[in-house]
């Protein structure tokens, strides 16, 4: 089983380096003191970097407290070329009750040009047989307005489920295709 | 009664930060509220039928092209045939989101219109105008203040 991560230790040291901070602004001396104000340099550097680590603990902590290993399920999209289809937005419905809608920006569709991957659902999922559909809308080929609907019949057993949409080119047809896969 | 109140159902307190949202604008376009931080931005909800709101919308269309500071317009028509309309009717330059579904409306419990905030450059409501149109006068040096820091 996998440990979570405990941000307890964390805490306690982000608790010391402030008490280290605050002893020597407690007693400035009255001239500038070069090499004190490195060391108090390095602390708040120090503290930062607890600081951005305490914070990826906790959310790991959270995502793992929300979303159990044993319900777990994860929809990300990506974009593999994407020269057919200029992505708008994306709705997603988990046994036909809406669990996403995403509207993309044309920074968002440049970042999944580029390889980006985004998790665009995480939620909990019982075991047994579930269905997945999502529609895909924005334009294709010719500047034409298009809407696509891909559906996923997924078994959920104990374990996490990840789900992947991939939107990419059908070169012999000239239209883009929408793939969905499941990973182990 | 107020436990039934949806946790969201409250209006951004000053100093909060502003939900974030994407929204389809007149041109077509989608923008997303969070692409703006780095920098100030004057967030206008309004409606056709709001009278005070055109009034505040053209003004607020000026205060953003006079100073490069983006002015983000959400209607709340539901309609983006009429929204564009009286977007154009009024020669607004800055972009109009349309929130078809009043999600963002909702999720900025939006009781009085016009409603203008002020968010600073890390999304935080700094000021807000709620029922009125905004006052300029208070608006304009505020601005100016965020855009300094």
């Amino acid at each position: 089983m996998k440990s979570r991560p405990n941000p307890m230790p964390r805490l306690v040291k982000l608790a010391a380096v402030l008490a280290m901070l605050a002893a020597p602004l407690a007693a400035v001396p009255s001239e500038n003191d070069a090499a004190s104000l490195k060391t108090v340099d390095q602390d708040v550097q120090a503290l930062k970097k607890q600081l951005i680590d305490l914070n990826r603990d906790l959310f790991k902590l959270e995502e793992e407290l929300l979303y159990p290993a044993s319900t777990q399920v994860a929809v990300f999209l990506s974009v593999d070329v994407g020269t057919f289809f200029a992505l708008d937005s994306v709705t997603l419905k988990v046994d036909d009750k809406e669990v996403a809608n995403y509207l993309y920006t044309d920074r968002e569709v440049q970042a999944l040009h580029r390889g980006g991957v985004q998790k665009l659902y995480l939620g909990n999922l019982k075991a047994g047989s579930h269905e997945i559909v999502a529609f895909f809308t924005g334009k294709g080929p010719h500047e034409r307005d298009y809407r696509r609907g891909t559906t996923l019949k997924v078994d959920k057993a104990i374990g996490a489920k990840y789900v992947e949409l991939r939107i990419s080119d059908r070169e012999a047809s000239l239209q883009p295709e929408f793939v969905v896969r499941q990973w182990e | 009664m107020l436990a039934a109140v949806p946790a969201l159902a409250a209006p951004p307190a000053l100093d909060s930060l502003a939900p974030d949202f994407a929204l389809k604008g007149i041109d077509g376009r989608n923008l997303r509220l969070s692409e703006f931080r780095g920098e100030p931005v004057v967030l206008h909800f309004w409606a056709s039928w709001c009278g005070p709101c055109r009034e505040s919308v053209a003004a607020l269309d000026a205060l953003g092209a006079r100073t490069g500071t983006p002015v983000l317009g959400v209607n709340l028509d539901g309609n983006n045939e009429r929204a564009a309309a009286v977007a154009g009717s009024l020669h607004i330059q800055s972009p109009t989101l349309v929130d078809a579904r009043q999600s963002v409306a909702r999720s900025y419990d939006v009781a009085k219109l016009p409603l203008t905030l002020l968010l600073d450059a890390d999304g935080n409501v700094r000021a807000a105008w709620a029922g009125v149109p905004a006052n300029l006068n208070e608006l304009t040096p505020q601005l100016e203040r965020l855009r300094q820091d």
